[in-house]
């Protein structure tokens, strides 16, 4: 009975493995382009989502070369490619949701940044202003002593 | 002390009010994105990595195991990373083309498909090396049984043609809809459905014989 359980389960696998590279899989790098989306909507840089998309052709090599093991014989070594695969996608999904919470963070601290130098040119530029209207007006009182009144 | 007089204020206040809309206003343009447009391009190229040189010979005419090399191309110009895939698909001279208004997709049968993911302004470009594998004529009808692309070999079904002439590869850009969940062909961008696809013809005038 153990023995017709053992051959049922080994029968089984080559099917399971077929159905993980195909419609499942297709759906998880899906899954994987919509993490990378939100990771760049907060915010992250290319070379971060480079790092991200190389990890993701590799996984797709690796799909490839699983779909291509055909044989009774290459089924375990199939089986560790599509491990290999889902290995990696779970690495860029973790990558890309640590990335996402990076770059807002980021973002939005650069944004605040960027607003608060705004206010601080505008009262840089306002004190600018007030010493240079002080200096003219100087000017023309000490202008206005140095005039003279001659006759024609 | 009066430190200055009230007009005085008023006018600094006048003044940092205007300068502070000012460089708020720069420090919005700024952190906001521009609007562009956004596309892919798609590309085929000849055995010298121009548009041109797509046939050994400059002969359109392709016989068994004569391979053909060409590039195909990909640049992502949608502003975000990409799942793209580039469907094969082979046709003959009555095969429907892929219909840019109604971006509907070639009927012709699928041969291959090559997927990738591309970053944002990234070109993508892979060498596709094909041949005839197997072509047999019968009568007037010249039927492609094989094809070998980069050294895999692919079963072709309903691939034929009138005396072996008018066939062609047709390659059409494919993407990842995130809010489908599949691959679509062509893009969306502005609420207007876009696609990319090219074609290739080539002759097969010397099949073997059908048995």
């Amino acid at each position: 009975m153990g023995v017709l359980v053992v051959l049922a389960l080994v029968a089984i696998q080559p099917l399971a493995v077929t159905s993980q590279t195909t419609d499942s899989l297709q759906l998880r790098f899906g899954e994987t382009i919509a993490m990378l989306h939100q990771a760049e909507s907060a915010g992250a840089t290319p070379s971060e989502i480079g790092a991200l998309v190389a990890l993701l052709n590799k996984a797709l090599e690796l799909n490839g070369e699983a779909l291509k093991l055909t044989a009774p014989d290459e089924v375990q070594r199939r089986a560790e490619l599509v491990a290999q695969v889902d290995q990696i996608l779970m690495t860029v999904e973790n990558r890309a949701a640590d990335l996402t919470a990076l770059a807002s963070q980021r973002s939005y601290t650069n944004k605040v940044l960027t607003y608060v130098w705004g206010a601080i040119a505008a009262v840089l530029g306002t004190i600018l202003y007030a010493f240079t209207m002080s200096f003219y007006r100087k000017y023309r009182i000490k202008r206005t002593f140095q005039m003279r009144i001659s006759r024609k | 002390m009066k430190f200055m007089s009230s007009q005085n204020r008023r006018t600094l206040i006048a003044v940092f009010i205007t300068l502070l809309v000012v460089c708020e206003m720069v420090a919005y343009v700024a952190t906001t994105p521009r609007p562009r447009e956004q596309f892919f391009q798609l590309y085929v190229l000849g055995a010298k990595h121009m548009a041109a040189d797509y046939y050994p010979n400059n002969d359109t005419d392709i016989r068994i195991g004569e391979p053909v090399t060409w590039y195909l191309g990909v640049t992502d110009n949608m502003g975000t990373a990409q799942l793209v895939a580039i469907r094969v698909k082979i046709g003959n001279q009555i095969s429907k083309p892929p219909d840019d208004q109604q971006a509907l997709e070639s009927p012709a049968p699928v041969v291959t498909e090559f997927m990738r993911f591309l970053q944002e302004n990234a070109t993508w470009e892979t060498p596709f090396v094909w041949s005839i594998s197997d072509a047999v004529s019968s009568g007037n009808s010249t039927r492609i049984l094989r094809l070998q692309i980069n050294n895999e070999t692919y079963q072709i079904q309903d691939s034929s043609a009138s005396n072996g002439h008018n066939f062609r590869l047709i390659f059409e850009l494919w993407t990842w809809q995130t809010e489908a969940n599949a691959f679509e062909f062509g893009w969306t961008t502005g609420g207007e459905h876009r696609v990319a696809w090219l074609q290739v013809w080539f002759n097969m005038t010397s099949p073997r014989p059908a048995l």
